[in-house]
């Protein structure tokens, strides 16, 4: 949709990030590379522990260091390589050039003070404006996430709010800097069905008025297809393929990747059958296969699997990208 | 009128508590306490003096009557006077209390103050040299005995071995630099055996607050790392350190000045406290046991109400 | 799903048993243990002090400790390696001594009342929000909230002189803590499916409590033994001062009390010795125990 835009606004490079463990160092993301382009929404898919959460903290800087560390690669955002910035300029950066939101509305935000002081602060930290000035902007931005009575509710508390009111007054916040780029991690997974859908909605609404990149975390390949330009899936710290929308629900290109789309469930004419499954267990990140991390699980699986890992290989006029020797083609 | 509807119902309910720590207290320091009959009698008595003493001491009337006229006298707040002076109880409490909360309340503000103090620093620098240190020196402050504490101290400050600036004991206290005179020593020994186990414990508090999800969300709004301490950990940790604060009161009031009071000779509570147990005091005994068990509810029911100020989530129900 | 550090999917046995469960913790316990140092230097002092208290038990050494040999307050020399107090007896050997006073007082107060706080805590807890859980809370209210020194000299002086009774006064305040921590994990595990199994199978309470539930507290028993140890040892030295300590046979509080008759005459064997002594060993002790809760609970750092 957007990949037409020459330069991208986020650029990540061969980042490799690793968090030391009693049992030794473990790469949660091992040598990812990919773009972000202005207005666009990549997608970050996969399952729990494939490293997509350590992407998104990562890019701000907010997984704990020591026990985690960035090895290598570089995050070059409008000019900038942040892994280049010292911590006082990331915290310039952080909620006013990227904010992130998180999956956990219920203890996300602090539950001492009210809602408001909180969206105040951070107002007041990245914009020159008085207490009455940050007042009247957070009132505003309540109103535009759709919070009803937002001079009344301003001055709730977390606990009093529902759990759709409480991601919705983290999206303010997340909003009210004008951030070029939002992170989303998981952003409706702890909401409930019906509210999950409104939010996902409010979110896609807010990300073209406010003309952002958004890059969202998520399992969930439901809500990836309905709001994302571009979906990126990750396997045991792996970018194992990249793909506009269309191309990746259609014609998936990694064995896995055809895996995670067989496994949602549809409803047909017919009755429900069995869902394929895929096969076998996630390896876990201390003692990870030489070749192809996906090789044991795969049905296309050769020897060649096992000793080369394949690499995404980007067709520079797609931008679709696959890491496989056997694309399902 | 929320807070004193919860106010009645937390003070009725902690009758039960006032009723255990005065049962088990006149049980075990009146009832088997030392016996005072021939403390007061000459040689060899007639059993007729034996008797008119223990009627007099009230020795001969039944337990549970004994332990009635003592919940009158804590309904009514008299306790009528010492066994062994003969002053009224409550005239012992007016001189001894004050000179007791005098003496210990310096050092229970500093020692509290300056272990948040500590423990945010240590906290900050989380994992780090200062960390390191602090932790360090905070082990070392709670495997050194109150004891060793205080007469390293008094060697130290007080005699001739040392600096030899401080009065060695004693409470002779006409103005305010008298007074300060006089409580430097122990001041100085009570903060260095709270802080210890204070800044551990607030570190504890303060770093389990850090790993919680709204901190990462405040740093993913940029907030400051000082801001965040103080302004957004510091307030999600005032639960326990009033917890803590709160109920280390009634103990330091009477526990806590009894070795500082016995060790320098200071007139306070504690030490009047600890004489009318080794003495069989008993009027002295029932008043102290019987306020500190009250002082206990009261304290109960002022954390809660600041529980209250500090966490919106509380409610006073 | 959201936690930033990734666990590794090692062996994270389900816990359907408690056995399993149990395994696991200590297993990781011994492997974090030994990789602690300061855990373990803590370890080794205490061991090492074992050892003496053993060998002042077995009457190896130490054995002069009462006797009145040399001149008063004779200097450190090599036949009074510490001195001597005020009636001559050797310092060295009362110091020596007075570690075995030390682990007899430490042992029997941890072990006693964790006994007490172990079952006080699982009854409150299996039968939470019954009349047995009201009575326990109620009782162990009533004991904190009795000024600590103040009971344990009313207890001292109700037992007229036993020699006990500084012990019977520990013991019964300083279970409350361990039952207060065993409680609410044991109204955690009692919702645990491998209760509710056996309860569902017929076992009795009795058996449930003792068999299947204690046993998951051992970890919390473990720490605040370790944790009362110190306390006991350290509460012994301010009732020795009190005159409610040891009551015969001689202690570093004894001698700590005893010097502060000399201090400021300048004698500072007793002092200093028995102050090093006991400093020595609370302070392993307290290295120790912070190594075992590490390793027990990485995220539990120090409670009360």
């Amino acid at each position: 949709m957007s990949s037409e835009n020459k330069t991208p606004l986020l650029s990540v490079r061969n980042l490799v990030v690793e968090f030391s463990t009693r049992y030794g160092p473990v790469r949660a993301v091992d040598d990812i590379s990919f773009d972000v382009y202005p207005n666009e929404t990549v997608g970050i898919v996969g399952e729990s522990g494939c490293g997509k959460t350590v992407t998104g903290l990562t890019l701000l800087q907010l997984i704990p260091m020591p026990p985690g560390r960035i090895v290598q690669g570089s995050i070059n955002f409008d000019g900038r390589d942040l892994t280049k910035l010292s911590e006082k300029e990331m915290q310039e950066m952080r909620g006013s050039d990227i904010s992130m939101i998180f999956q956990e509305p219920m203890t996300a935000l602090n539950p001492v003070f009210s809602v408001g002081n909180q969206m105040i602060d951070v107002l007041r930290r990245h914009k020159n404006l008085t207490r009455r000035q940050a007042r009247e902007l957070a009132i505003n931005m309540l109103d535009t996430v759709g919070i009803p009575a937002p001079r009344k509710r301003i001055d709730e508390y977390p606990h009093q709010m529902s759990g759709g009111m409480r991601q919705r007054v983290m999206i303010a916040m997340a909003l009210s800097c004008g951030p070029k780029l939002l992170i989303a991690d998981e952003p409706t997974t702890a909401l409930d069905v019906t509210t999950q859908a409104q939010v996902m909605e409010q979110i896609v609404k807010l990300q073209d008025e406010f003309h952002m990149s958004m890059i969202l975390v998520t399992h969930d390949l439901g809500v990836v297809a309905e709001s994302c330009d571009r979906a990126i899936v990750m396997y045991c710290g792996n970018i194992i393929e990249t793909a506009a929308i269309d191309d990746l629900f259609h014609k998936p290109q990694h064995p896995y990747t055809r895996g995670l789309l067989d496994s949602i469930p549809r409803i047909r004419e017919e009755r429900i059958t069995e869902l394929p499954i895929i096969r076998g267990m996630v390896p876990d990140l201390l003692h990870l296969p030489d070749g192809c991390r996906f090789a044991d699980r795969c049905p296309r699986a050769t020897d060649e699997c096992r000793q080369d890992k394949p690499v995404v290989n980007i067709d520079p006029v797609t931008g679709n990208g696959v890491a496989c020797y056997h694309p399902m083609g | 009128m929320e807070v004193l509807q919860y106010a009645i119902r937390k003070l009725l309910g902690g009758i039960p508590l006032v009723l255990g720590v005065t049962f088990i207290s006149f049980l075990l320091m009146v009832y088997f306490g030392p016996d005072k009959t021939y403390e007061l009698l000459g040689k060899n008595p007639t059993q007729e003096q034996i008797d008119e003493i223990r009627h007099e001491l009230g020795y001969d009337k039944p337990f549970m009557v004994r332990y009635g006229e003592y919940l009158k006298q804590m309904a009514t707040l008299d306790f009528g006077a010492s066994d062994s002076t003969g002053e009224p109880v409550s005239k012992v409490l007016a001189r001894t209390v004050p000179i007791s909360l005098a003496l210990i309340t310096p050092g229970f503000i500093l020692g509290n103050v300056l272990g948040i103090l500590l423990a945010l620093i240590a906290a900050y620098h989380r994992s780090g040299p200062i960390d390191k240190y602090i932790m360090g020196f905070s082990v070392v402050g709670m495997s050194i005995s109150f004891l060793i504490v205080v007469i390293a101290f008094q060697i130290i400050f007080s005699s001739s071995y040392g600096l030899n600036a401080f009065p060695v004991r004693g409470w002779n206290v006409h103005s305010f630099s008298d007074y300060l005179r006089y409580i430097t020593v122990p001041t100085l020994a009570t903060i260095f055996v709270a802080l210890g186990y204070n800044t551990r414990f607030y570190r504890a508090v303060l770093v389990e607050e850090m790993t919680r999800d709204h901190v990462r969300t405040a740093k993913a709004f940029g907030t400051r790392p000082g801001k965040l301490l103080y302004k957004n950990i510091l307030k999600n940790s005032m639960i326990p350190i009033i917890t803590r604060i709160m109920f280390s009161i009634p103990l330091v009031v009477v526990s806590g000045s009894l070795i500082i009071e016995s060790y320098f000779g200071i007139p306070g509570i504690g030490k009047v406290t600890y004489d009318a147990i080794t003495t069989g005091d008993q009027p002295i005994l029932k008043a102290v046991v019987g306020l500190t068990a009250v002082l206990f509810v009261i304290t109960l029911l002022i954390t809660d109400i600041l529980y209250r100020v500090v966490d919106p989530r509380v409610s006073l129900k | 799903m959201s936690s930033v550090a990734p666990e590794p999917v090692v062996d994270e046995t389900v816990v359907d048993d408690g056995s399993a469960h149990r395994e696991s913790i200590w297993a990781k316990t011994v492997y974090k243990l030994r990789r602690d140092r300061l855990g373990m230097v803590g370890l080794s002092v205490v061991l090492l002090y074992f050892i003496v208290a053993i060998g002042v038990w077995l009457g190896i050494w130490a054995t002069e400790w009462g006797d009145v040999e040399g001149p008063k307050w004779a200097p450190m020399s090599a036949e009074y390696w510490f001195g001597t107090n005020i009636i001559g007896q050797d310092v060295f050997a009362r110091a020596i001594y007075s570690t075995k006073t030390a682990f007899e007082v430490g042992l029997v107060v941890a072990v006693l009342s964790t006994i007490i706080g172990a079952l006080l805590g699982a009854l409150a807890g299996f039968f939470s929000g019954t009349w047995i859980d009201e009575i326990i809370l109620w009782l162990k209210g009533v004991l904190d909230s009795i000024p600590f020194y103040l009971f344990v000299a009313a207890v001292a002086f109700a037992l007229s002189g036993n020699p006990y009774a500084m012990h019977i006064a520990m013991v019964s305040t300083f279970w409350t803590t361990t039952g207060r921590l065993v409680r609410g994990e044991v109204i955690k595990l009692k919702n645990f499916e491998f209760v509710e199994a056996a309860r569902a199978i017929g076992v009795p309470q009795v058996v449930i409590i003792f068999r299947h539930i204690l046993p998951n507290t051992f970890h919390i028993l473990l720490v605040q033994a370790t944790i009362v140890f110190v306390a006991a040892i350290k509460s012994e030295v301010i009732l020795s001062f009190l005159g409610l300590g040891v009551q015969d046979g001689v202690s570093w509080g004894l001698m700590i009390a005893e010097s502060t008759q000399e201090v400021l005459a300048g004698f500072f064997n007793n002092f200093v010795w028995a102050s090093v002594f006991l400093f020595g060993l609370v302070m392993a002790f307290n290295m120790f125990s912070d190594a075992l809760q590490d390793a027990l609970d990485p995220r539990k750092v120090a409670s009360e």
